[in-house]
């Protein structure tokens, strides 16, 4: 059983990630619930996707008890920590989309409190966007996300069919193949920071 | 959702979305007609629809507002086809007439009006409980719970409208709408319609067949409870001294909250909640200690058993949202279940605090949104005019973020297409021209008949049509302008008989500016086109080489911040008190690179 919050802002390709997960469960017979909640914006605005694998019945995943946060943004993964449990991960890319009441009261980044948030849990930055951009894709970001948390073993599903998913979710071969190498990329960063 | 998919055989396993799973519903119920107008959460349907009726060789249509998809379907019943009408739940309210109406008349083919509530309203102006209104026009209604029981129930909905003659709502809200969960796709049914005339006697409600069909209405009613439909939609699980009854999206958080509290009680899920089979319940929990009802909504379960109950005789202490034990607003989830069951069964429960104090991020307009350089001319236009004071009333549609700051436009918003309504009222004792916003879509819905009445009555204003071209809230859905089907918003405006009629492209600021200036010191009515299409919708057309990013010449900037406290693009960001734009977020509109929006030209091409 696990349960994932996939936060961020519109636009992201967080909601592709979620599905690619759910398909992968569902290719080994496992059970698996996914919600999304966004506002009424179609793009920039927050978006938080919860996704549980195993016998559960809620896909809200509730206060304190997910096992992993995949923040595509910096901000997102922060204000999500709540639903994490206390020895939960926050993948956290070093994304900052500067959310609107900043920038109108001319106000900078919230970077150090956001740090302070995300720090009191174990957690990995990573630099996803460059990730993706240095192997030719800069939309290819979410799929370097997923192979990071991939490489954590907290979704408990097989090589083979997150691949298949991933195949399953993209019909162009050029694209098929540029994303199994983002969920690669994104895998090998982990392994080598040896954080789980 | 490609139609391969869902057309794929029995038995198979798919990852659906609540609205997915329904047009496989459909398809296994061989429905011949479905018809709405888009509406979140249910605009999935109509979308997938869009793309695959052919395949799935069922008649679909994006129709002007809910009444007449509603009454497209109706009429295809009465020819006996299976029909099916969805649409958000304030949606309903549009096709209220009609849909009371059907309730008498009874239906000939099998048929569904699926509504999706939005309690906690994620993106609605208010969380009615539809259930209230298929009790209120005698439908017989169904709740479920997920995306597997949301197919099914679409499936066997058909069914029993067909066997008692009856309309048959399906109650879903946002949380199982826009699930996704495992779907087990079953059977597709072969139907056998016989199109025949409708029967005129029960299609017309005249006075007398309305009166003669009274009668009839409850007795189909009464054959759903003695058919016993309703078994198949009830489950009762566990065990226990209490009994917790529940139906729709509750039902998904009960568990959890048990198990977390360590305590236990029988489940009862009613999936029909309408008519209730207030015996078998009865049967159920007349031996139990605490009843316990947690539903969505109103308390629309928990009245019907408190009647049953007192009709009975029996004293029971029963724990609700009439008793102040279920809260009365919002969407439940696990975190609020458990809270509601600490306290009944005096658990000590320390919920997790979960609002850290960090920065907002509210909903905004999308970088290139035209609406942003409408509302921004709007105001340097009323500025320059000396408009201190206006009534300006809003519309819904994306629009409607307006109303924030910095624009604050929007005054008074009802529903669709009250912007012209109320502005007709306005107008009488305001005693200045009304400034009225409103959106394409939302014009075509419900906006022509306000605006012909502010012609009839002399209602001076100045109305605003933001023509982006789509239904771009609920994700792009055609409109009848941009299918072709009529050449432009101006032609209907100009054939009611309003003279001052205004085109501007927001994008260019100074000819908007002008624009408005010009209506405002107009007499009567005004109507002015803002057009230009959704960002989002051009830029899937743009090609790579179109793409123009712009940048911010640091050595030009003087740093006065108008284009990020006045304009306010989301694309903008500051670093070191400087002002950046994010070249990812950059939509190349160009309009911040106007000089109403930078006065140094420091805004620049890359």
């Amino acid at each position: 059983m696990s349960s994932i919050v996939l936060a961020g802002v519109g636009g992201q390709g967080i909601i592709t990630v979620g599905k690619i997960i759910g398909e992968a469960a569902i290719i080994e017979g496992k059970k698996v619930l996914m919600t999304e909640i966004h506002g009424m914006a179609q793009r920039g605005g927050a978006i938080s996707v919860d996704v549980r694998i195993g016998n559960y019945d809620s896909a809200i995943i509730p206060h304190n008890s997910a096992d992993a946060i995949m923040g595509f943004e910096l901000l997102e993964a922060a204000r999500n920590s709540y639903k994490l449990k206390q020895d939960g991960f926050i993948l956290a890319n070093r994304r900052m989309i500067h959310p609107m009441p900043l920038i109108r009261a001319v106000s900078e980044y919230p970077v150090e409190q956001v740090d302070t948030v995300i720090s009191k849990f174990k957690h990995m930055y990573i630099n996803a966007d460059e990730i993706a951009l240095s192997i030719g894709e800069k939309r290819s970001m979410n799929l370097v996300m997923l192979g990071a948390l991939y490489a954590t073993d907290l979704l408990d599903i097989k090589e083979e069919s997150i691949l298949q998913s991933i195949r399953n979710s993209f019909t162009n071969p050029r694209i098929q193949e540029i994303n199994i190498r983002a969920f690669f990329e994104g895998a090998k960063v982990l392994r080598e920071e040896n954080i789980i | 959702m490609k139609a391969a998919e869902i057309i794929d055989e029995s038995k198979k396993v798919h990852f659906l979305l609540g609205n997915e799973a329904v047009v496989r519903g459909l398809y296994e119920a061989g429905v011949s007609v479905a018809a709405t107008y888009p509406g979140t959460p249910s605009s999935e349907i109509g979308d997938i629809l869009y793309e695959t009726h052919k395949e799935l060789g069922i008649y679909f249509e994006y129709s002007i507002n809910e009444k007449t998809a509603f009454e497209v379907a109706a009429a295809a019943s009465a020819l006996g086809k299976r029909s099916f009408v969805f649409m958000k739940h304030v949606g309903l309210n549009v096709a209220m007439d009609s849909f009371v109406s059907l309730g008498v008349s009874g239906i000939k083919g099998g048929f569904i009006i699926l509504t999706a509530d939005d309690p906690s309203l994620y993106s609605s102006q208010n969380e009615q409980d539809n259930r209230f209104l298929g009790k209120f026009a005698k439908y017989v209604v169904l709740e479920p719970s997920s995306p597997q029981e949301l197919k099914d129930y679409v499936v066997k909905g058909f069914e029993i409208s067909e066997s008692v003659g009856q309309p048959v709502m399906v109650r879903s809200v946002t949380r199982v709408s826009h699930l996704r969960s495992n779907v087990v796709f079953g059977d597709r049914k072969v139907v056998k319609s016989v199109i025949g005339k409708p029967d005129r006697s029960n299609m017309v409600l005249l006075p007398e067949n309305s009166y003669r069909l009274q009668p009839e209405v409850s007795a189909r009613l009464k054959k759903v409870i003695e058919n016993d439909y309703s078994k198949n939609f009830m489950i009762l699980e566990g065990s226990g001294e209490d009994v917790i009854i529940t139906s729709g999206a509750a039902y998904n958080y009960i568990k959890e909250a048990m198990e977390r509290l360590k305590i236990s009680a029988q489940i009862l899920k009613i999936g029909m909640v309408y008519p209730l089979d207030v015996e078998r319940v009865f049967d159920i929990i007349m031996d139990k200690k605490r009843i316990i009802i947690l539903e969505e909504g109103g308390p629309f379960i928990e009245e019907q058993i408190n009647s049953i109950i007192a009709i009975k005789g029996l004293k029971k202490q029963i724990y609700g949202k009439i008793t102040n034990d279920v809260p009365p607003n919002y969407e439940l989830t696990v975190d609020r279940v458990t809270q509601v069951l600490a306290k009944i069964y005096q658990i000590r429960w320390q919920q997790p605090i979960s609002t850290l104090d960090l920065p907002r991020r509210p909903p905004e307009f999308c970088p290139g949104c035209p609406h942003r350089a409408s509302y921004y001319a709007a105001k340097i236009a009323l500025r320059q005019k000396g408009w201190k004071e206006y009534v300006a009333p809003t519309d819904i549609g994306c629009y409607t973020l307006g109303y924030y700051e910095p624009y604050g436009i929007g005054d008074m918003l009802l529903s669709m297409g009250s912007s012209i309504g109320t502005s007709n009222g306005f107008s009488i004792f305001y005693g200045k021209k009304v400034i009225s916003f409103i959106g394409d879509s939302t014009f075509f819905h419900s906006g022509i008949q306000p605006l012909i009445n502010a012609f009839h009555n002399n209602h001076p204003l100045v109305l605003v049509i933001l023509d982006n071209s789509t239904t771009a809230m609920t994700g792009g859905q055609p409109t009848p302008e941009n299918s072709g089907a009529i050449s432009s918003i101006e032609q209907i405006v100009r054939s009611i008989g309003i003279k001052n009629i205004h085109r501007m492209d927001p994008y260019d600021l100074k000819g908007s500016i002008e624009t408005f200036k010009k209506a405002l010191d107009e007499d009567g009515i005004s109507v002015i086109i803002s057009d230009r299409e959704c960002a989002l919708e051009a830029d899937r057309k743009k090609t790579k080489g179109e793409w123009k990013i712009f940048q911010v010449n640091q050595d030009k900037c003087k740093l006065c911040y108008n284009c990020v406290r006045n304009f306010t693009c989301a694309a903008f960001y500051i670093k070191d008190k400087k002002v950046y734009i994010d070249p990812e977020l950059c939509d190349g509109c160009s309009v911040c690179s106007e000089p109403y929006v930078c006065p140094f030209n420091a805004i620049e091409v890359i």
